[in-house]
């Protein structure tokens, strides 16, 4: 394992369902310690990319190490050493908070009475311990966002890999995940997050880049963006080359 | 036990225990009673084999006959699962292949919950065991051990089959193919049966002693005949079985399903040709009627476990009645059509009963929210999904008709016109208890699976009442034509059951959308929830 190696490198990454090309020649280099953000419209990649990056997707082509582990040779390894807010289709509904935050906490080798203990605080700390008994069928989009974010938190891994964090999420919650991986960053974890809250984006990441269409059309640091005129919606907006389609429609 | 292993059981646990936490007593008691007969006797059988098994005398009987019974345990073990349409409980590997769990213990899981799909046949193997172990005429009882190999390695070939048919179940147009094929073949042994074994066949099942089967040498050791070949053959056979589970649990780990589900999509051409068909319903309804009925003849013929079920009932239901129709054809002179349509065509009812009738919402899942929220009666989307069914239902006769007649089996006009008639008159009785099933229980349903239950247990253990009870009236119409022997007294009796049978839907429909209203959020929330980490398929 090389402890120099940079958090995520892929090449030539390729996933193609059926003739369509959802990601389509990715290379892309994120630093340890790195605020990555990774940005694009929607149906442009990002969670596929992401999944490929986890091991649930088989890239068609192309080479993914994490932290300087291949994947999926070494997937066990890489899976023990990263934190995943997935999109919300990988919770269990039918358990209650708590209960999965155990659940997540074992499956990353914690013990039991460890895994309880950090639920529960887990709980506390994302104020989602009101109801005890309430199932995550029954959480609000917000409070999934969160158990999904606290079960990332439960391991302490090295590198998070989050698909929307922010979304639904109330203004305090929000606040709350912001300075929590703002804190793992400066205790030297990296952050690879998608997101379409760009001014989050543009105030908490080192860097971003944009996917569209399946191919990167921009990879720039946040510091050199600022030096321009430009804001990073303005940014996003030339390169994806977004039109004003509603003018068209003289009905509306 | 793993750690993974254990977390993985007992967050199922929970799920589990959580799902039914809201539920109160009396909605334990029909799944309950319906588990109780089944498993009961299965048990009652389990019972009757270790005595027979235990008994000296009837030793030399048991040894020609075990090889056979034990090739018929792992055919049923095999096959019964995909009769039932149901591959039983399996890991979700959506869910849990984030997590760093070896792949090994996620196998152990799969193989363990194999168990779940034959259980019957576990009493019946234990039931025997435990008999010849007690039996005092045999040589080496402590050979009945030989059981545990055999039990492993249909687990295991269970887990391997059960990968291989999820994985080609996941390409478009193919799976429909792959599990009607399959079903077919599980529907052969009835007609084998009634035609006859073929002499190979014959020697297969019944001189199976002197093979080297895992049935074969299974048979042998566990009646006390041990030999250095037996146990080698035996243990050889294990472990082939592990490995060919093995494999195919890991090409199911690196196989993607998502990438096979986009294959195959139709051309342009395809689809502007069935939107002409999609459209015929706004010829007879006004909007949003027919734009119900639309939506849900678009969405239910491209739901997999709805294409199969439809091909089931003019294939599998046919061929299942196969060695009835012809054992009625040879008992009365040749060409004499019998009721033998109408029973395919209730069958048909039956097998789509799940994706048509008892759980209505199911596949719209969350989305049925849209039929609160447009300014829409509920009364009409009810009506337009059943209008749809209706239509299937239409479909589906006249599927089977046409197959009925290719095949060559007699029947005339009025008994075509007889069927349909009966068909449609079912359907009513159906749709009414159908429509208040969906609003009482609702469950959320994965279109994309092929297999698996498509409504809540309860209704599936309802459903021991539901069809005798609907299906009585109908049986009125033919204790007429017996009674009076007249064709006029089949049709009028049926009149007044259609008569009945509408009203009974429209009382029904009445009560159904009045609870929708009341029931609004528990209808919402069951059509939102997900899984646990073990999906039920």
């Amino acid at each position: 394992m090389d402890v120099l190696a940079p958090a995520i490198h892929v090449r030539d990454l390729r996933k193609l369902y059926g003739d369509k090309a959802a990601v389509d020649g990715l290379t892309l280099t994120v630093p340890r310690g790195c605020f990555f953000g990774f940005l694009g419209p929607n149906g442009a990649g990002k969670t596929t990319t992401i999944r490929m990056l986890n091991g649930l997707t088989p890239p068609t082509s192309g080479a993914i190490e994490l932290l300087g582990l291949s994947m999926p040779d070494q997937a066990i390894e890489i899976k023990r050493r990263i934190g995943l807010v997935p999109d919300e289709s990988l919770l269990f509904d039918r358990l209650t908070g708590h209960e999965f935050l155990e659940f997540v906490g074992r499956m990353y080798g914690l013990g039991r009475p460890v895994a309880r203990e950090r639920a529960g605080e887990l709980l506390s700390l994302f104020e989602l311990d009101g109801n005890q008994r309430k199932l995550i069928a029954e959480y609000s989009k917000g409070m999934r966002k969160r158990v999904a974010m606290a079960a990332a938190l439960i391991h302490r891994p090295e590198l998070f890999l989050m698909d929307e964090p922010f979304e639904g999420v109330d203004a305090v919650g929000a606040r709350l995940m912001k300075d929590l991986l703002l804190d793992q960053v400066r205790r030297g974890a990296t952050i690879f997050l998608t997101s379409h809250v760009l001014e989050v984006v543009e105030r908490l990441c080192d860097r971003v880049a944009i996917i569209h269409e399946g191919r990167l059309v921009m990879e720039q640091a946040i510091g050199d963006l600022r030096q321009g005129a430009e804001t990073l919606e303005d940014v996003f907006v030339r390169v994806v080359g977004a039109e004003r389609g509603v003018e068209k429609l003289a009905w509306l | 036990m793993p750690a993974h292993v254990q977390a993985i059981l007992w967050a199922q646990w929970r799920s589990l225990m959580n799902f039914r936490r809201g539920a109160g007593f009396p909605s334990w008691i029909l799944p309950a009673l319906a588990v109780l007969i089944w498993y009961g006797f299965w048990g009652g059988l389990s019972v009757i084999a270790a005595f027979v098994f235990a008994s000296p005398a009837w030793v030399e009987m048991i040894r020609p006959a075990l090889p056979g019974a034990l090739l018929v345990v792992c055919l049923y073990w095999q096959l019964a699962p995909l009769m039932a349409a149901s591959l039983g409980a399996s890991i979700d590997l959506k869910k849990l292949l984030v997590y760093p769990v070896p792949h090994r213990q996620l196998f152990g899981v799969e193989v363990l919950l194999r168990v779940s799909t034959c259980i019957e046949m576990l009493m019946l193997c234990a039931g025997a065991a435990i008999g010849l172990w007690r039996n005092s005429a045999l040589p080496n009882r402590a050979a009945v051990i030989a059981f545990v190999p055999f039990v492993a390695s249909n687990l295991f070939l269970a887990a391997g089959l059960r990968n291989q048919l999820e994985r080609l179940m996941s390409r478009r147009r193919f799976r429909e193919v792959a599990v009607l094929t399959i079903v077919l073949a599980a529907a052969l042994p009835q007609v084998l049966f009634l035609t006859g074994l073929p002499a190979p066949l014959r020697n297969f099942f019944l001189g199976g002693h002197l093979g080297w089967y895992p049935w074969s040498v299974t048979a042998r050791l566990a009646l006390g005949s041990v030999s250095v070949g037996a146990v080698a053959a035996l243990v050889g056979w294990t472990a082939l079985a592990w490995l060919f589970g093995r494999w195919q649990f890991e090409r199911s780990l690196r196989f993607d399903f998502e990438a096979a589900q986009s294959e195959g999509r139709k051309t342009a051409a395809g689809v502007s040709r069935m939107d002409a068909v999609y459209r015929l319903p706004a010829l007879l309804f006004r909007d949003p009627m027919a734009a119900v009925v639309e939506k849900e003849l678009r969405s239910l013929s491209r739901t997999p476990r709805f294409r199969l079920v439809f091909i089931m009932g003019f294939t599998f239901g046919l061929l299942i009645f196969l060695p009835v129709l012809l054992r009625g054809s040879a008992g009365r002179s040749a060409g004499v059509p019998s009721d033998h349509l109408a029973m395919v065509g209730a069958y048909a009812l039956l097998l789509l009963g799940d994706v048509g009738f008892w759980n209505v919402f199911g596949f719209d899942r969350a989305a049925t929210q849209l039929y609160y929220l447009q300014p829409v009666k509920i009364s009409r989307v009810l009506v337009g999904k059943n209008v749809a069914t209706a239509i299937f239902v239409f479909l589906e006769m006249t599927a089977i008709a046409g197959v009925w007649t290719l095949v060559r089996l007699p029947v005339t006009p009025l008994k075509v016109l007889e069927a349909f008639a009966v068909t449609l008159v079912l359907s009513l009785f159906l749709l009414g208890t159908g429509n208040l099933c969906s609003i009482y229980y609702p469950r959320a349903v994965n279109p994309e699976r092929s297999t698996g239950a498509g409504s809540a247990g309860r209704v599936r253990a309802l459903l021991l009442l539901i069809y005798p009870v609907a299906g009585f009236p109908v049986l009125l119409a033919y204790g007429a034509r017996y009674a009076f022997q007249s064709q006029l007294a089949w049709w009028s009796v049926l009149g007044v059951v259609a008569a009945l049978g509408a009203g009974f839907y429209w009382v029904a429909l009445d009560t159904a959308v009045a609870k929708a209203e009341e029931r609004r959020d528990l209808l919402l929330q069951a059509l939102s929830r997900g899984e646990g980490p073990l999906a039920l398929t």
